[in-house]
């Protein structure tokens, strides 16, 4: 009987130029993340590639920038930073290791206050309050499996915001380490941020001049 | 110095054959609404006019319809009843009095379980549940007018459906008579309802193939 052909082993070092060449049905950590060089924007959790959107709309970009711009102003002078996609953040277990790290994310928007979190690959460990802006096409994405993460590691805040119906709503995390959701805010109304006393967003100011 | 010219009184036997001839700066009773015979859909929020979308698209007469079915069986052979826009739900505080009655809504769809609210003209009072689904011109009616009322009145339970991001997320009416909002349902997701007990809802079934 001839030798058994050893079952095909993920060589870390190799990278990765095709999404296809990739089995969607494995298990990845960071350490492969790392390797992969194909220009569509993947994201993982628990260790399985989730695609994102290709290109996000403009009234996505738009919506992002108006959050980002008055979140960043707002910071600036604070020891909190504001992040915007892409940009990785990595949610370790025990181990901080790359291959050790199966949930690897790219928020719309991420504040960070414990600067020992940011190195020069992103964020590690979950920021203290993430936002992310709907695409019609990913939803459950971000309202099933990044709701469970972010939860799961112990975000402070997610806002959701739809562009399509101008809303937003905030998820607070509890002491008992579960999400709370606010009433969904539309135009006309402002949210505040628990972890960011002061802050005021407006909606009106977000969504005006969007016509998706 | 000759005669003052009186102002002008709205006449509630007058009937209305075009929407722009209305100032709606004014207050409206559900008196004036029998009487406004334009093709134009509208509510009436604390005697304010709302305009409604002029004809709800594709998708969400489809995610609306199907919401619809699926209740409709549930409730098929039991007490309470489900009716689809266009419906006129009033909304009295002290007096049912037409003229009395200054907010006029036109839910998606209601569940009305007790039966002397039902007149033939509509509903009278509160129905036990509401189901919105959010058209992208009108997200405000439906998220801060209608809700405050839907609160104010005591609906017990208020569904607001968003077909572009395929998610639905339920306010439940607590002891003190404020709305608390559930999580944001997603695919793969079901729903249940403390107004129909024993009823569930795959979102899936609601958003399947609704482009």
């Amino acid at each position: 009987m001839s030798e058994p052909v050893p079952y095909p082993v993920l060589n870390d070092d190799e990278p990765v130029r095709q999404l296809n060449e990739l089995d969607a049905s494995l298990t990845y950590s960071y350490a492969n993340y790392l390797n992969w060089l194909f220009p569509e924007r993947v994201e993982l959790i628990k260790g399985k590639i989730f695609k994102m959107s290709p290109a996000p709309s403009s009234f996505h970009q738009l919506i992002l920038g108006k959050i980002y711009r008055r979140l960043g102003n707002f910071l600036e002078k604070l020891p909190c930073r504001v992040f915007i996609s892409p940009f990785d953040v990595r949610f370790p277990k025990e181990s901080q290791n790359d291959e050790a790290i199966f949930t690897v994310l790219q928020p719309d928007i991420c504040v960070v206050c414990n600067s020992s979190k940011i190195d020069a690959r992103g964020c590690i460990g979950a920021p203290d309050l993430v936002v992310e802006v709907l695409s019609p096409s990913n939803t459950k994405t971000e309202l099933l499996h990044k709701y469970r993460i972010y939860e799961e590691f112990g975000v402070k805040e997610y806002w959701v915001v739809s562009q399509g119906d101008k809303s937003i709503l905030i998820y607070t995390l509890n002491e008992i380490g579960k999400f709370e959701p606010s009433k969904i805010f539309t135009l006309s109304e402002k949210i505040t941020s628990i972890i960011l006393p002061g802050f005021e967003l407006a909606l009106d100011d977000v969504f005006e001049d969007i016509n998706p | 110095m000759s005669e003052p010219v009186p102002y002008p009184v709205l006449n509630d036997d007058e009937p209305v054959r075009q929407f722009n001839e209305l100032d709606v700066s004014l207050t409206y009773s559900y008196a004036n609404y029998l009487n406004w015979l334009f093709p134009e859909r509208v509510e009436l929020i604390a005697g304010k006019i709302f305009k409604l979308s002029p004809a709800p698209s594709r998708a969400h007469q489809e995610v609306a319809g199907r919401i619809f079915l699926k209740i409709g069986n549930f409730l098929e052979g039991k007490q309470c009843k489900i009716y689809s826009a266009p419906f006129d739900v009033r909304f009295p505080k002290e007096s049912k009095a037409d003229k009395n009655v200054y907010t006029v809504l036109q839910p998606d769809i209601c569940v009305i379980c007790d039966k002397s609210k039902l007149d033939a003209r509509g509903c009278i009072g509160v129905p036990d549940l509401v189901v919105e689904i959010l058209s992208p011109g009108n997200t405000k009616t439906e998220l801060l007018h209608k809700y405050r009322i839907y609160e104010e009145f005591g609906v017990k339970e208020y569904w607001v459906v968003s077909h572009g991001d395929q998610s639905i997320l339920i306010y439940t009416l607590n002891e003190m008579g404020k709305f608390e909002p559930s999580k944001i349902f997603a695919l793969s997701e079901k729903i249940t309802s403390t107004v129909l007990r024993g009823f569930e809802l795959a979102l899936d079934d609601v958003f399947e193939d609704v482009d």
